[in-house]
């Protein structure tokens, strides 16, 4: 379900870990998404926070690409 | 550049040691992490003002100092449950990503008009104005006001209608990126709690 401005305001409903349990896992994250793997299912919470959370999402994204650059794109994409 | 698991295990190793051996791994990670944040930074490079441009080379070698010292503190807490080389990396993306939000905001005031909860449905600004019901912007308004604490209307206003980054707010606030943030989801949580008492949890789901 897209964003609606109300969503946007209010966050997601759900486990949130905060941003120091998203970094905990950060890194377990990426490299199960960079596989293929069913991030939905290990990652729920996880991806709660980074949907709040636009500065831990940015993170994410960045974490991401500096894994494209060092190791090539992944396997999934 | 390629980074083989060989290498991180290696890599962790040689940081376990003492002496030479440690030194050469430590130049090792911070070179990796250096390129990583100059890589992040140029990745961000056309949302940043021309002012932290010129700044920019000195910032990635901050971030991966201290992204160093990071890893050599939590180094024992390293489970291997990712590649160490992945592990170090996010360290250095903290780092230069708080970094560079803050130096963007470095000379922009962080005020906040609150009366903007009195006149959402006439002159809101962007992130409300298409807002599509004007009763729901109505409880949304009368929520904030109503029952968030002054931090929390504060910080809440702030992150999500002026739009400043949490990094840049725990600065101003002498506090931690996950201090605000949870000041942002209980203030978030109430107002869901408000408008779902209110008959408006269709538009939360």
């Amino acid at each position: 379900m897209s964003d609606t401005p109300i969503r946007h305001l209010l966050g997601k409903d759900g486990r949130d870990p905060g941003c120091e349990g998203a970094f905990e896992v950060l890194d377990q994250y990426v490299e199960a998404k960079r596989r293929g793997a069913d991030i939905e299912a290990r990652f729920g919470d996880f991806i709660t926070h980074v949907r709040n959370c636009a500065a831990c999402r940015e993170d994410t994204d960045g974490l991401l690409a500096a894994l494209d650059d060092l190791e090539g794109p992944a396997p999934s994409k | 550049m390629t980074v083989h698991d060989g290498e991180s295990a290696t890599l962790v190793q040689d940081l376990l040691r003492l002496g030479a051996t440690r030194d050469a791994a430590i130049t090792r990670i911070h070179a990796l992490l250096l390129l990583v944040a100059r890589a992040e930074a140029g990745r961000r490079r056309a949302r940043l003002p021309d002012r932290v441009l010129d700044e920019v080379d000195d910032l990635c070698m901050q971030a991966a100092n201290d992204a160093v010292m990071s890893i050599l503190r939590k180094l024992n807490e390293f489970r291997g449950q990712s590649r160490f080389t992945t592990w170090a990396c996010k360290f250095v993306i903290f780092e230069v990503s708080t970094r560079l939000r803050r130096h963007a905001w470095r000379h922009r005031a962080v005020e906040s008009d609150e009366t903007v909860w009195d006149h959402l449905a006439d002159g809101a600004p962007s992130a409300l104005r298409s807002l599509e019901h004007q009763e729901l912007t109505i409880a949304v308004s009368r929520a904030v006001r109503e029952r968030l604490t002054d931090r929390q209307r504060t910080v809440f206003q702030a992150a999500t209608v002026d739009q400043i980054p949490i990094d840049v707010l725990a600065e101003r606030y002498g506090s931690s990126r996950g201090a605000i943030y949870k000041i942002l989801h209980d203030a978030r949580r109430k107002l869901r709690g408000a408008l779902t008492e209110a008959g408006y949890a269709e538009h939360l789901a």
